[in-house]
């Protein structure tokens, strides 16, 4: 009985075949949980050169080792894979129940390799694990799925992953959905779920999870939400929820407007916190979270767990919507769908600037958010002008042009924060593994929303490297992005639920060595500093409006500040980790040997 | 004495069901908590359902063992008197009751007046239920 089951799910699709695995205990000491155990266990006798879509791939499903505890915001999922939006390694995380529940079943993670010959579903308890044909699903939106499958497994308490028709339909930004309204977003893993034939993982647990001194542990947890914050009725995140930012971004002059066009958005006040306010029914929190950031909102065509600050500046400003109940459609469509919010506000942003441009009329145009609505349903069914959408502002620009307002670092379509409003955040587009994504650190609030100069690189390759290896360890030992936590009550929570000494260092380390192995698979496959850029659009032009009117950010300065980025991380010239770097985060022998073989190929 | 829910402030955490079977139980499992909260989202919308002891004592109405009193604040369960025949697990009207692995009757003691479950919820969903008559008394 421990919080720590040392057990994975072992799932082989193609020969229908399921075992239990053991995972060592050295993994945790060395890469803790959720995002780091799963990098580890997806990399195990993997190549980093696998087709994102073949059998081959993986999807490894990874916990919190406090998953299932009473500690706040403990329990999302980590799932990892090779993404086949960028190529690279990719993960993220869903909150919701599943986390806990997957703990509660016996399990610390679940490995998904090969392709089922029908569409098919896991289901998961402490008793049984099985692969059973559902093909009753196919085409079917995420919302329904899920409801179906609850009557078909005859339990409304179980938990469940699924994709839509796009993670079927191979889209790569395709996300994957749980509990309605709580998508793994980025990278399009869904649709690696959609190439091995999986429309669905169920889970129901019931066992106990155990500490090694509960009584201790509820003291402590208890005095450190307190001092957090967590529990506090005035924090914003449960007052308002991420639409907080869009104020924030608009005073800023980072809201993307008009795909990046603009850093200000004239209609912001219909999108923004008080306007979402007025339709919300319930506020509703992930399993163990004090904070409950989830906002249940209702307008007379669609409901959604949502919108969250992402999605209403790209399915808002960055495409000219400023029709809040119209937002809460195309939340609910692309989560029903089976669609990132953030690739697909993205990508239509991109479209909406060529016709308007008369570069290539894709027949849509700046607030046409009517059509947009169509233009994703075809998009998920890939139907078409959808079709050719479908391959994302990267495969669009390469065929029609406009490469340099193709708003995406790696493939993968930017969020929602302008970095010419605050510069640390470019780089960290740009190092991020996973590609243009928002979550491997978020200096802005040190820059546009703190005390630094947000129009200067100076420090600000220390910074992105220092917040990186923060949040890969909070991500590790596995608490949520809304807890602003340190290194020091990172380390004591590890005591508490996993059992020994942990320190502060220990975590930062936990935190460079897994950034490091991910940027050595993302190596393996073959990027390097060539693919650590910005679009164009944010070098050669000025925002006109706000903090940012008029201040360019130099090509040559961003350049610079990468190159000092990668002297710190200990990396060569071509963003490669050095073996003395890895070797002294002591990373596994055999990661480096596979790694040694690489370096010499690429020479 | 009952406890108190207020399905309007609920965020379907279940910190109240962790912290029951903490104290109760010593591990962390929502299914043995006293108390149980869920939240499910059905076609039209969230739907929020609770089950806790409301102490309307049928319990000891139909215990044939004359194992479960209550001391006017909480029910009180003889674990020497339970025979697990599950008689109270069946007629509890919210459904609360269950048996342990040791076939014994578990039903919400409040936590001996102070219960674990008010303490942990984060948005005061779950209070002691004072009636103001009794108060006033």
């Amino acid at each position: 009985m421990n919080s720590f089951w040392g057990k994975m799910l072992y799932v082989d699709l193609t020969r229908q075949h399921i075992e239990t695995r053991a995972i060592p205990n050295e993994w945790v000491e060395l890469y803790a949980g959720q995002k780091g155990l799963g990098t580890r266990i997806l990399m195990e006798d993997f190549s980093a050169t696998t087709d994102p879509l073949s059998p081959e791939n993986r999807l490894v499903l990874s916990t919190a080792i406090m998953a299932g505890t009473i500690v706040s915001s403990s329990s999302k999922l980590a799932i990892v894979s090779k993404s086949p939006q960028t190529g690279t390694i990719s993960d993220g995380s869903v909150g919701g129940h599943i986390g806990a529940e997957l703990k509660y079943a016996g399990y610390d993670a679940v490995l998904i390799t090969g392709k089922a010959d029908t569409l098919s579903y896991l289901y998961v308890d402490p008793e049984k694990a099985e692969i059973r044909p559902i093909t009753e699903l196919q085409g079917v939106g995420a919302f329904q799925s899920e409801d179906r499958l609850k009557q078909v497994i005859g339990d409304e308490q179980v938990k469940i992953l699924t994709i839509g028709p796009a993670g079927e339909n191979l889209v790569p930004f395709s996300c994957i959905c749980s509990e309605k309204y709580r998508q793994l977003g980025r990278g399009g893993i869904g649709a690696v779920m959609g190439s091995k034939n999986l429309k669905a993982v169920c889970v129901r647990g019931w066992l106990d999870v155990a500490v090694p001194d509960i009584e201790e542990c509820m003291q402590a947890v208890a005095d450190i939400h307190k001092k957090d914050e967590v529990t506090s009725p005035n924090n914003e995140i449960y007052t308002d929820g991420t639409p907080v930012l869009v104020d924030f971004s608009q005073y800023s002059g980072l809201l993307p407007t008009r795909n990046f066009q603009e850093g200000q958005f004239e209609g912001y006040e219909k999108i923004n916190s008080p306007a979402f306010k007025e339709i919300r029914r319930n506020k509703k929190a992930c399993f163990s979270c004090a904070i409950a950031c989830g906002n249940y909102v209702k307008t007379e065509t669609a409901a959604v767990e949502g919108p969250e600050y992402e999605t209403i500046a790209l399915g808002g400003s960055c495409i000219g919507n400023a029709d809040r109940d119209k937002l809460v459609e195309f939340n609910a469509l692309c989560d029903d769908l089976g669609l990132d919010t953030i690739s697909a506000g993205g990508i239509l942003a991109y479209m909406m600037e060529m016709t308007e441009k008369g570069l290539h009329d894709f027949d849509i145009r700046f607030g046409e958010t009517d059509k947009a609505l169509t233009l994703l349903e075809d998009i998920a069914h890939r139907r078409g002008p959808g079709k050719e959408a479908a391959s994302g502002a990267k495969g669009l620009s390469e065929k029609y042009g406009g490469v340099d307002f193709a708003m995406q670092v790696k493939g993968m379509e930017l969020p929602a924060y302008d970095p010419r409003g605050s510069w640390a955040m470019g780089l960290s587009y740009v190092t991020a593994p996973r590609g243009g994504c928002h979550m491997s650190a978020f200096p802005i609030e040190a820059e546009a929303w703190g005390d630094l100069d947000p129009f200067t690189f100076e420090g600000k390759a220390q910074l992105v490297m220092e917040l990186q290896n923060a949040q890969f360890a909070k991500f590790s030992i596995g608490v949520c992005d809304f807890w602003p936590i340190d290194s020091h009550t990172l380390a004591r929570l590890f005591e508490l639920t996993y059992g020994g000494k942990w320190t502060a260092a220990q975590m930062d380390r936990i935190g460079e060595r897994i950034f490091n192995l991910q940027r050595m698979f993302n190596v393996m496959a073959g990027f390097s500093r060539r693919e650590d850029k910005l679009p164009a659009r944010l070098h050669k032009e000025f925002l006109k409006t706000g903090p940012p009117k008029g201040i360019s950010m130099p090509q040559a300065a961003f350049e610079k500040a990468l190159a000092e980025y990668y002297a710190l991380r200990g990396w060569d010239t071509r963003g490669r980790p050095t073996v003395e770097k890895l070797e002294e985060l002591d990373i596994e022998e055999m990661f480096i040997e596979d790694y040694k073989k690489e370096l010499n190929h690429a020479g | 004495m009952p406890l108190q829910f207020r399905r309007s402030r609920c965020t379907g955490c279940k910190l109240c069901q962790l912290a029951c079977s903490a104290t109760h139980e010593q591990v962390f499992n929502p299914d043995k908590s006293r108390i149980k909260i869920d939240h499910v989202y059905r076609e039209d919308g969230i739907h929020i359902g609770s089950k806790h002891c409301t102490f309307c004592k049928e319990c000891e109405a139909v215990c044939p063992e004359g194992a479960i009193s209550n001391n006017e604040k909480w029910m009180l369960v003889d674990w020497d008197k339970c025979v697990g025949c599950g008689t109270c697990v069946e007629k509890c009207p919210t459904k609360i009751i269950y048996l342990n692995p040791d076939n014994k009757s578990v039903i919400c003691d409040l936590c001996g007046g102070s219960p674990r479950c008010v303490e942990w919820c984060p948005k005061d969903a779950v209070s002691l239920f004072k009636k103001k008559m009794e108060a006033a008394r």
